[in-house]
């Protein structure tokens, strides 16, 4: 694989957050790459560095040492934010405009014309289950639908790359199937997807590859495929069988040494 | 690009009709001028020139007033939404948000400011008195500039400080420059060299609304100003926005979000 398919990049990171006495090291080293049409878990616990991670590939906070790029451009840039549908953990957007003109909003600024624009918010809707809810104020939305039209933000100008920062955060199981039918349709169309997650099975039944992360360092970078095949075969050996079981294993000897 | 920037400023303008603060201000402050104006003092009937002077004073104060807060709260609410992380992940520069988000104030402030001069206007012909139309637009001009330069104010001070502060900053800074004219002309003879000093400094550092105000030449009816002037005052307010907007974009280029 060359180096031109990583469309993410990530070396030797570090993100400290404060200075001196109070400098806390949110991320202290990891690297990965993420190729062209892959979809990717990232998990961890809470404090691992998922989401500080997540926030320099989106040019949010710059790191302290190492470097991020995104298609082969440094991360943030707009170059790469072109290029990149984002979806915070928390999906908030503004109260007082309907979810038509969020969409036009978010679509606009991705560089969408209004023609363009009229032709695609309505099937989005109806595509994350907001048919009919365009003309709606979003004050009147519940956390869940907001996080629909955070769905539909992200996706609006068809990125090559999505980046989902806890993926079903905020949903309920139905939003989570209808979420998972989407990044299905996405992942069979070659989009790359990387997304954190604390629901494992989102992973396994999503993921090419899992990066694990613990402390802010990577403890794991594991094809998912052959990881539950390797976990299906040592389950005769009375050995962990799930995925899981296999993160346990992987945090929590830390946790205690820590 | 453009469309881009427009895009920010329409959400900042949206908000502002829609949330409907601007209405109340305006609904309240005439409310109140119609009341005062009830008021007979002496049954000097002339006291209606100093009337509308203070009307129009009292006006431009609500505008002031209502562009500060709006400029102070653009992008701590941003944070506090969490929006901002949702729109910066979009192909936009900081400094096309920034400058948007300018935009949009301005827009709301001078939206404001149309509402205000719209009553004073109908208010003063039904009362039977006359407007000097050329002037009179030459005051809404000068108004616009003043709502520019104190939005811009009020934005690199939110950068510096939380909501409440800076809102309290740009206003006392506002009250300051509006009587630092008249005071710098009155103390001027009475200072030693080191206070001359002090007031050369004040003078080019703190912006001065007084220098906008043309309410009383609108009441009395003067003649428009010159060209010239106007020119002057947009490059006096440029001198200051154009500094604010910059540093404001250098403490948010390299800011976390």
């Amino acid at each position: 694989m060359s180096i031109l398919d990583h469309v993410i990049d990530v070396k030797s990171l570090k993100i400290t957050y404060g200075r001196g006495a109070r400098a806390t090291e949110a991320v202290r080293d990891i690297s990965f790459t993420v190729s062209r049409g892959e979809t990717v878990g990232f998990i961890g616990p809470n404090g691992a560095g998922k989401s500080s991670t997540i926030k320099t590939m989106m040019g949010f906070i710059f790191p302290e040492a190492g470097r991020v790029t995104i298609f082969g451009q440094p991360a943030g840039s707009v170059e790469a934010r072109q290029r990149t549908g984002y979806l915070p953990e928390v999906s908030l957007y503004y109260p007082f405009m309907k979810a038509r003109e969020v969409l036009e909003l978010y679509g606009g600024l991705a560089g969408l014309d209004r023609a363009e624009l009229k032709r695609r918010i309505q099937p989005l809707l109806e595509r994350v289950g907001l048919a009919g809810k365009g003309e709606i104020l979003l004050k009147n939305f519940s956390k869940g639908m907001q996080q629909r039209v955070g769905i539909a933000q992200a996706i609006i100008s068809d990125p090559d790359l999505l980046v989902f920062d806890e993926l079903s955060s905020g949903l309920d199981p139905v939003g989570r199937h209808d979420l998972r039918d989407v990044l299905l349709d996405l992942k069979a169309r070659g989009k790359t997807i990387f997304f954190s997650s604390h629901e494992l099975y989102e992973v396994e039944s999503l993921c090419d590859r899992v990066v694990i992360v613990n402390r802010g360092c990577k403890v794991a970078d594991e094809n998912v495929s052959d990881l539950m095949a390797r976990l299906q075969a040592e389950a005769g050996q009375g050995r962990p069988r799930s995925l899981e079981d296999y993160f346990m294993d992987l945090i929590r000897p830390r946790e205690l040494a820590a | 690009m453009i469309r881009r920037i427009r895009l920010v400023a329409g959400t900042v303008f949206t908000e502002a009709i829609r949330r409907r603060e601007i209405y109340v201000i305006v609904i309240v402050t005439v409310a109140l001028l119609v009341a005062a104006s009830w008021i007979r003092f002496f049954n000097l009937a002339a006291l209606h020139k100093f009337y509308h002077e203070i009307a129009l004073k009292v006006m431009s104060i609500a505008t002031a007033v209502t562009t500060v807060v709006l400029a102070a709260r653009q992008l701590p609410r941003e944070f506090e939404r969490r929006t901002i992380y949702t729109i910066m992940a979009k192909p936009l520069a900081r400094w096309e948000f920034l400058l948007g988000k300018w935009l949009g104030v301005v827009g709301a402030g001078l939206f404001c400011l149309a509402l205000f001069m719209a009553v004073f206007a109908a208010g003063t012909l039904l009362a039977g008195s006359s407007i000097g139309w050329r002037i009179f637009l030459q005051f809404i001009y000068m108004q616009a500039l003043s709502v520019a330069l104190l939005a811009a104010l009020a934005f690199l001070l939110s950068m510096l400080m939380d909501i409440d502060a800076a809102i309290t900053t740009a206003l006392l800074l506002y009250l300051l420059g509006s009587v630092l004219t008249n005071a710098m002309i009155i103390v001027h003879d009475f200072v030693g060299a080191a206070g001359r000093v002090l007031l050369v400094i004040l003078n080019y550092v703190i912006p001065q609304p007084a220098l906008f105000d043309m309410s009383a030449k609108v009441v009395h009816e003067w003649s428009p100003v010159p060209a010239w002037v106007l020119g002057l005052s947009t490059l006096y307010a440029l001198m200051f926005i154009v500094p604010y907007l910059s540093f404001s974009y250098l403490l948010f280029r390299k800011r976390k979000l």
